[in-house]
């Protein structure tokens, strides 16, 4: 009998959790993102399809913008996961790169800057509490891991590129790669 | 008398709906515009160029539903973007404003076009677009003969718009635009946001509540102590589909980044290892979460089956790279 009452708090226990982590998603990132959603539509308004395609257009144009400078300024400016939706600005062929790179972005750049990924923290601060416990400084580490990262994060990315052009021949599907604002 | 051509009106930015193709007849051959308080539309000159319809201002006057071949709106949103399409009268609205108000459903893109300005309205035979022109300009004077006197009046009093009436119709035109956009916001977040974050949810929910991730954490910890190492936990780590399940809220990563970073304080591995261990550790990266943060770059649903594999295979691609890389650049760190 006990062994079924285990079983059932056991098997509710997973639902429960994926509850819980559903509701830190909400409560933290539906907020702030509806916000800059709003802002990023009115702005998209207001200037005009014909602008904002220009400059997606111009930030979006090489490769070392697209995987190295915007997903940095990205990461920096808005943080994780809000970085993510700058995405939006891509033709859709490249947001699965720019996610690729981003999102890399969000955990490279976490030891200077703690404030782009404060919950995911401890992939920093686990090891860099090794190099403190040897007396230390932690801040060459933290340099480097920024520096590596920016080119290890543009070669993620860019390699999505071709990853992604593979996959859509894997599943015979053309993704545009033309900007368009999405309706 | 008139002479009437059908016009071609296209979405705006930001619009919704059409294109609309507007022909008008001996009997529909009016447009009603019943915008800012009976203020001009700035689309309206053209139209009225273009279609030779008679435009009559729908807060001065009335006008028999038959005689209509086309509404002109500002409607931010409430009861009156609807009920002209209700009744199948071709409507513009030139604000930006989709389905929504009470009447929303009869807001459908073969009979309302939004966010329309003069730059979205052409001819309707592309082709024939150079005959047309000079016939526009000998009909810009039509309307001063044609339209009745309140009409006219109305133009009149354009000429000299008050600064309240300019200020009233900016304000507006901004508060609807921000209306507009929180509307698409929202939209975004029912359709796409929140059932990919429920679906990724209960994944996680799934992973950490089995105790799996805690058991792979203890299995990997080991693999720190070389560099041959990191690289096979890079691999590990980034295999396709084992990657989305190490990834959930990067715990995985940040349970192994705390049981590496306890064995470097111990002086087990040493610290110039930490810089491609920070990297061997998170090859798989946020894989679990591609749905959702695709989801946020408003990615179409075939992007997103795409984005997925995609990124878990560069993931596993560029990997042990990323690890190889950090510990080239390590050489000389804490030496």
């Amino acid at each position: 009998m006990d062994f079924i009452v285990n079983l059932a708090s056991g098997f509710m226990n997973l639902f429960t959790l994926g509850g819980e982590q559903f509701m830190i998603w909400v409560t933290g990132i539906i907020p702030t993102i509806v916000m800059l959603l709003v802002l990023m539509n009115a702005i998209m308004a207001i200037a005009g399809e014909a602008t904002v395609s220009r400059i997606a257009k111009v930030c979006t144009g090489n490769p070392i913008l697209r995987y190295a400078v915007l997903p940095f300024v990205s990461a920096f400016m808005l943080g994780n996961p809000m970085a993510l939706s700058i995405g939006k600005f891509m033709p859709e062929f490249y947001k699965p790169a720019y996610y690729a790179s981003a999102t890399y972005h969000c955990h490279t750049n976490n030891g200077i800057f703690p404030h782009i990924n404060a919950s995911e923290l401890f992939i920093w601060l686990g090891i860099a509490n090794g190099i403190t416990a040897l007396g230390l400084d932690t801040a060459p580490l933290a340099v480097r891991y920024l520096l590596v990262g920016i080119v290890a994060n543009f070669i993620s990315g860019w390699s999505t590129e071709f990853t992604t052009r593979f996959v859509e021949k894997q599943q015979g599907v053309t993704l545009s790669r033309e900007f368009k604002i999405a309706k | 008398m008139a002479e009437y051509r059908s016009i071609r009106v296209e979405r705006g930015a930001g619009g919704f709906g059409g294109p609309l193709v507007i022909t008008p007849t001996a009997q529909r051959n009016k447009v009603m515009y019943i915008t800012g308080g009976g203020a001009e539309p700035e689309c309206l000159q053209k139209i009225v160029e273009l279609t030779g319809l008679t435009p009559v201002n729908g807060f001065k006057t009335n006008c028999p539903e038959e005689e209509l071949a086309l509404v002109i709106i500002d409607c931010g949103g409430t009861l009156r973007c609807g009920i002209y399409p209700k009744k199948r009268i071709p409507t513009i609205n030139v604000m930006p404003v989709g389905k929504s108000g009470p009447m929303a459903q009869f807001i459908t893109e073969d009979i309302y076009v939004s966010a329309v300005t003069s730059a979205q309205v052409s001819p309707a035979d592309g082709s024939a677009a150079p005959a047309p022109a000079p016939a526009p300009a000998a009909q810009s004077d039509k309307p001063k003969f044609s339209a009745d006197s309140k009409v006219s009046e109305t133009l009149a009093r354009q000429e000299n718009k008050s600064i309240i009436t300019v200020i009233g119709l900016g304000a507006g035109k901004v508060v609807n635009t921000f209306y507009q956009a929180a509307r698409d916001a929202i939209q975004t977040c029912i359709t796409t946001l929140l059932p990919f974050m429920a679906f990724v949810s209960m994944l996680i929910g799934i992973i950490n509540g089995s105790g799996f991730g805690n058991a792979f954490a203890s299995i990997l910890t080991p693999l720190a102590g070389n560099i041959f190492g990191l690289v096979a936990l890079g691999v590990v780590c980034s295999i396709p589909g084992l990657s989305a399940l190490l990834g959930p809220g990067a715990v995985i990563a940040q349970i192994v980044g705390t049981l590496v970073g306890a064995e470097i304080g111990k002086g087990n591995i040493a610290p110039q290892l930490a810089l491609p261990a920070l990297f061997a550790i998170n090859c798989q990266g946020a894989c679990d979460f591609i749905p959702v943060g695709l989801g946020l770059a408003e990615a179409e649903t075939e992007t997103i089956e795409v984005g997925v594999v995609s990124v878990m295979y560069s993931r596993f691609l560029t990997g042990w790279l990323r690890v190889l890389l950090a510990y080239a650049a390590s050489f000389g760190l804490y030496a």
